[in-house]
């Protein structure tokens, strides 16, 4: 449903960003995106909702080539992007006037504009916040007016771009509960983060590495790849000390890494059962 | 001497409808040296407590002094340097250079003290002098952030206060914040930081001050915050309070991969 044929793109003052780079996103895949700064993520975070344009190769995003003007009003409506700092999403006086300024610009009917509100108000759980300003919303509830902004204009594919690094753990925890929420419902989600705990059950993780794929499958593989400390990548700490422990012949399965009480829980089994 | 705050109160928008007490009867001593960490969940008041230490706010009752002094003074100012989570927020000179040299300038310090300030202050945070003359805002985000630290150790302050200052950096920026502000605390420079990131932090946190709803609920060394089971805690940390939970005798002070690994096997030694 996006796919990236060959893709190359520079910023104007000559840094290579993405560098002849091949993608391919399908529908309801939820995409992990991992990589130092500076290693292209948001880079290609822009090249998938349209906001930039390759400079070689070419973005198609259900059929539509993003370089053709005449095509970006259904581009938007298609995919949305959420950025790491909610204080600089905002565009409207209330929660409810910001959501809607995204249907109205894709000249949604007014009633249709009103339903779509509604609708991205109930799915982030924000309506009791509708007549607030979103400048006096905490730091997780703003980024949660972020993603409904966007979920107003119904895309079918949402990009996050860092959106719970800024967050304190528990409002990290409770954007990425939502966008989960999200994915299982059908959306097709890409999510960027240096936070690797956040993409134990990803369908698939992308590790990116100066403007290119350096590493690419699901959490499991990607994880336990030796090449990820030098990509300057920084493991989870329980899957590192799953990792450890296996090679002492202390085999805790995938799933029990997820959560330091799942992991006790596979101590204690193993442990007390011999 | 130290940082001290006696029966310190503090409200929000005092004498107001919207009047929230931030902080309650907190009793604090910080010494020179020490690498402190203030944890707490949201809306604990962490940042406020940090905003108190540069006169930033004025308690409602008690007593704050930073040697002594009113932290308000120009010498207590000079004395508490402050770095807040967004740094590109506090940026605002042309150059690198300038930004650095904007608060000893400030204080009078003469332009070739100033100057060696400069290097002084780049040096410990391991910027390039090739970065002096750049554009404070085309730098990354974990430049920014040691443009931030080197101007507030161009005071060469007693205290530096840090809120949050490595999110948003990838893991290798943050690493290197971590081990520069390692060897700040070992020149004897007292390291007080706001984080939620424990994972990072906690192995050089020496003392521990933790804020549950406005007041201290714990106050001590690291070990004994690990003992008595408080949280917040790193991953592994976590791991061993389930397991102990479960009533396994693991030592409860563990909280890295490695010294995990060797807990772990030392129980399956016991329990076969």
């Amino acid at each position: 449903m996006i796919r990236l044929e060959k893709v190359s793109y520079s910023y104007p003052d000559g840094t290579p960003a993405l560098k002849n780079l091949n993608l391919v996103i399908k529908k309801g895949e939820f995409i992990g995106v991992i990589g130092r700064n500076g290693s292209g993520k948001s880079t290609l975070a822009l090249q998938l909702s349209g906001l930039l344009k390759p400079q070689a190769g070419k973005v198609m995003i259900r059929g539509m080539d993003t370089r053709d003007p005449s095509k970006l009003p259904e581009i938007r409506k298609f995919v949305g992007i959420v950025f790491q700092n909610p204080d600089t999403q905002f565009v409207g006086r209330t929660v409810e006037e910001d959501l809607a300024f995204g249907p109205e610009n894709l000249c949604f009917s007014p009633m249709e504009i009103r339903k779509c509100v509604d609708m991205a108000l109930a799915e982030t759980g924000l309506e009791k916040y509708r007549h607030r300003s979103p400048k006096t919303l905490s730091g997780g509830q703003g980024q949660c007016v972020a993603l409904a902004g966007v979920l107003a204009m119904r895309p079918e594919c949402l990009i996050f771009d860092e959106v719970t690094s800024m967050l304190d753990p528990e409002s990290g925890i409770a954007v990425l509960k939502t966008i989960k929420k999200l994915h299982r419902k059908g959306k097709t989600i890409v999510y960027i983060t240096h936070n690797l705990e956040e993409l134990h059950d990803a369908d698939r993780i992308i590790v990116m590495e100066k403007g290119k794929i350096m590493l690419e499958g699901e959490p499991e593989s990607v994880f336990s790849d030796i090449s990820l400390e030098t990509l300057g990548l920084d493991l989870p700490s329980l899957i590192e000390l799953a990792e450890n422990l296996k090679t002492h012949g202390v085999i805790i399965p995938w799933e029990k890494t997820a959560s330091p009480q799942s992991f006790a829980e596979e101590i204690c089994q193993l442990f007390l059962k011999t | 001497m130290p940082i001290i705050l006696e029966n310190v109160s503090f409200s929000y928008s005092k004498k107001t409808p919207l009047e929230t007490s931030a902080l309650r009867e907190i009793n604090l001593r910080i010494e020179k040296g020490e690498f402190v960490g203030i944890l707490g969940e949201k809306g604990a008041g962490k940042s406020t407590l940090t905003k108190l230490f540069n006169g930033m706010f004025k308690p409602e009752t008690g007593i704050v002094r930073v040697d002594g002094l009113d932290p308000s003074s120009r010498e207590a100012k000079r004395k508490v340097g402050m770095v807040f989570q967004q740094a590109a927020d506090q940026l605002f000179c042309k150059t690198v250079y300038e930004e650095i040299a904007f608060g000893p300038l400030n204080f009078g310090y003469s332009k070739k003290e100033t100057e060696q300030r400069v290097y002084e202050a780049i040096e410990a945070v391991s910027l390039d002098q090739t970065e002096l003359s750049r554009d404070p805002f085309s730098l990354s985000g974990g430049e920014m952030q040691r443009v931030a630290l080197a101007s507030a150790l161009a005071l060469r302050p007693d205290y530096l206060v840090l809120d949050e200052p490595i999110t948003g950096l990838d893991p290798i920026g943050k690493k290197d914040i971590l081990k520069t502000l390692n060897r700040i605390k070992e020149k004897g420079t007292a390291v007080i930081t706001v984080t939620h990131n424990l994972k990072g932090f906690f192995p050089l946190l020496e003392k521990i001050v933790l804020l549950r709803e406005g007041r201290i609920a714990f106050q001590g060394s690291r070990e004994s915050y690990l003992k008595k089971g408080f949280e917040p805690l790193p991953p592994i940390a976590s791991m061993m309070k389930e397991l102990r939970a479960r009533g396994l005798p693991v030592n409860l002070t563990v909280f890295t991969v490695e010294d995990a690994l060797e807990e772990i096997m030392r129980l399956k030694s016991i329990l076969e």
